[in-house]
């Protein structure tokens, strides 16, 4: 692969596409992304994005379905026929139900229902790139702080460390948004996924994240979660 | 209320007796004209002939009295008997009643007769002939059951036209009746109408085809509006989201500013979820969801159960449920998983925290259960937007996409409250849903 598996560490810059008409949005995304270490192009529209497909390689791109001189479904089409091997996240104002399965068989690997939240798309396009590329040894390393992607496990100074699917699925959304403010309203919509009539999930997110944290410190790792503004979150390394 | 056959047919019936009637006395009149007509010229034929054989034969006048006399006695009609000289009137004609001289009862009948002045043997003589007439009233009588005898006939063939044409000419009414009755606006589908070969049938039909049909344009202009005005929607408020996030990431802020963007967060959650409800009902209702496939019901609202099992432990909820494992309903797999997730999440929200709450599910019913206080109101209870408790952390659209979803699939929702619960019931059954159509609840 030619890749570390230290990423970002090593300052290798990750390739992501963003096909969006709307600018503002495009811009506000590269302007997260870019603080993570990804290197991002914008498409605003269909022919553009064709265009830039042809001459560049992207690790990810992210996709608006509709776009100005056609639709979005068709760049998944021909970049399935081309066999590439982009990770794709769709980011779509329509509804995330039945578009979502389309998208999905297309050959999208995931997507995203707007609005969301930029620490949601960073997690996502976090879990992608890794999931596209690493494969078989998808290992996230951190200090004394091991994760096992594809098995879902979480070592501490070698020592496995039993964590529930909530659990594990927020260590994860902090790794992909490193040193960044993760409110406790944007992690409760990100728990409560695509429930139509939500409810409040503040409570619980306070819980999942106390036990997730005596875990991890009882495993005897450093206290990389910290508490800002009172009922915010930051992953800090 | 009459039926409209009946209103002409009553119509006709008075018509008919009202000419009937007024028949009476005009057959009457002419009847009686005609007749006496006839009997006085019978009368002046006999005078004639009278006279012409009392001309032809000679007598005296002597034998002549006695010849009257007997004439007198033997022909009772007539009467011949010697008038006044020089007085010589011409014939008159009048009529009488009296008693008859042949028949012994005290009946008087009716007489026409006529007076002449005949000469025999250059004497004036004065002759009556008098021949009985049917009585008027007898004539009146006559008619009268003619005429009734008629107007039954008429009447009878009235009511057996009116069953004909009841049947016949109103069968295209009928049939478009039965049309607009099974019309329903949210299905799109223009109802086809039997071309009837009748003039007003057809102008019916083309009217309520070109109403019908700008109603379904309207109304489908009306979801699409919705659908696009909830569409346009999303990217905004993306925008308005990442610049929030973008916001919270820069510079350090102060606590009270962190406090401010988060709830601008929660606010923008609550819209952008009322948003894409308000577009999940609008896709609901234009048919967006036409993928049906069978499926394990109790196995799915475990599923859901498990996903929401940290909400019951949260309110202490009590939780029984029976769920018939093989229950497979018919339907669309994704509004039926919103349909159960929005009937338990509405559960958990509005039961008091240590309440209960108890499922239960058999082969054609799903009836999801909570304590509570107070029955709420079933009439606005599945409306959008109708907030039965005061309550702002729901969308106020989970029952009303509920209640579209089981429209949608043909089953019946309802609601009661009884022994301290609330009761949701999804019925699948399509032939109850027919039979109770009555006390299906109100939609938009």
């Amino acid at each position: 692969m030619g890749r570390s598996l230290n990423w970002p560490g090593k300052f290798q810059w990750m390739k992501i596409l963003i096909i969006e008409d709307e600018v503002d949005l495009a811009r506000s995304i590269a302007e997260y992304l870019a603080d993570e270490g990804y290197l991002c192009s914008f498409a605003n529209t269909f022919a553009q994005a064709i265009q830039k497909i042809e001459d560049y390689t992207y690790d990810c791109i992210l996709l608006d379905i509709m776009l100005p001189g056609g639709n979005g479904m068709d760049i998944l089409e021909i970049l399935k026929l081309r066999g590439l091997q982009n990770g794709v996240i769709i980011i779509s104002a329509k509804g995330a139900l039945d578009d979502k399965i389309k998208g999905l068989q297309i050959g999208a690997d995931d997507y995203l229902t707007k609005p969301f939240h930029l620490a949601e798309l960073a997690a996502r396009i976090y879990s992608l790139i890794r999931r596209k590329q690493f494969g078989h040894s998808n290992l996230v390393q951190q200090h004394e702080l091991q994760i096992d992607l594809l098995a879902k496990t979480v070592r501490v100074h070698a020592r496995s460390i039993l964590l529930t699917k909530k659990e594990f699925d927020l260590l994860l959304y902090f790794l992909g948004n490193k040193n960044r403010v993760i409110s406790r309203s944007t992690l409760a919509e990100h728990l409560s996924g695509d429930f139509a009539d939500m409810l409040d999930n503040h409570d619980f997110v306070y819980a999942h994240i106390k036990n997730l944290k005596k875990k991890l410190s009882e495993a005897g790792c450093t206290n990389y979660l910290k508490t800002v503004y009172g009922t915010g979150y930051k992953w800090e390394v | 209320m009459k039926k409209l056959l009946t209103r002409t047919l009553t119509s006709f019936t008075l018509y008919a007796l009202v000419v009937l009637v007024a028949s009476i006395p005009a057959y009457y009149y002419l009847i009686n004209d005609i007749w006496l007509e006839e009997i006085d010229e019978h009368n002046t034929i006999l005078a004639d002939r009278t006279q012409h054989e009392l001309r032809q034969v000679v007598l005296t006048n002597t034998e002549l009295a006695e010849t009257i006399t007997l004439w007198n006695k033997i022909q009772p009609g007539t009467n011949l008997k010697k008038a006044a000289p020089k007085a010589n009137p011409g014939d008159s004609t009048y009529t009488v009643l009296k008693q008859h001289p042949a028949v012994q009862d005290n009946e008087l009948k009716r007489f026409r007769g006529l007076s002449r002045i005949i000469e025999i043997n250059g004497q004036p003589y004065h002759l009556l002939i008098e021949t009985n007439v049917e009585e008027s009233e007898e004539i009146v009588m006559a008619i009268a059951i003619l005429t009734f005898f008629f107007f039954l006939i008429l009447v009878i063939g009235f009511l057996l036209l009116n069953r004909r044409l009841s049947v016949h000419i109103w069968k295209p009414f009928r049939h478009t009746l039965a049309e607009l009755k099974r019309f329903r606006l949210s299905s799109q589908a223009v109802p086809v109408f039997e071309p009837s070969g009748t003039f007003e049938f057809e102008e019916l039909n083309d009217a309520l085809q070109r109403l019908i049909q700008q109603n379904i344009s309207t109304y489908r202009s009306q979801k699409e509006f919705t659908e696009n005005a909830s569409h346009e929607l999303q990217t905004p408020m993306a925008i308005l989201k990442n610049k929030l996030d973008l916001l919270l990431q820069k510079d350090p802020v102060t606590d009270r500013q962190y406090q401010l963007i988060e709830e601008m967060n929660r606010v923008l959650t609550r819209v952008s979820r009322i948003n894409q409800n308000l577009l999940l009902l609008a896709r609901i209702e234009n048919q967006q969801f036409d993928d049906h496939q069978p499926i394990a019901l109790g196995l799915l609202i475990q599923q859901c159960l498990d996903q929401l099992k940290e909400h019951f432990e949260h309110k202490n909820l009590a939780l029984t449920s029976l769920l018939q494992p093989d229950t497979v309903v018919k339907g669309n797999k994704t509004l039926i998983e919103l349909m159960v997730s929005n009937l338990l999440i509405n559960t958990i929200r509005h039961t008091s925290p240590g309440g209960i709450i108890q499922l239960r599910l058999t082969e054609n019913e799903l009836c999801v259960a909570n304590s509570g206080n107070q029955p709420l109101n079933p009439d606005t209870l599945f409306r959008r937007f109708s907030k039965q408790v005061d309550d702002s952390s729901g969308s106020g659209l989970g029952l009303a996409i509920v209640y579209e979803i089981c429209q949608s699939h043909q089953w019946l929702l309802h609601y009661r409250f009884t022994d301290g619960y609330q009761q949701f019931f999804v019925q699948f059954d399509n032939s109850k849903f027919l039979l109770n159509r009555s006390s299906v609840l109100p939609g938009n």
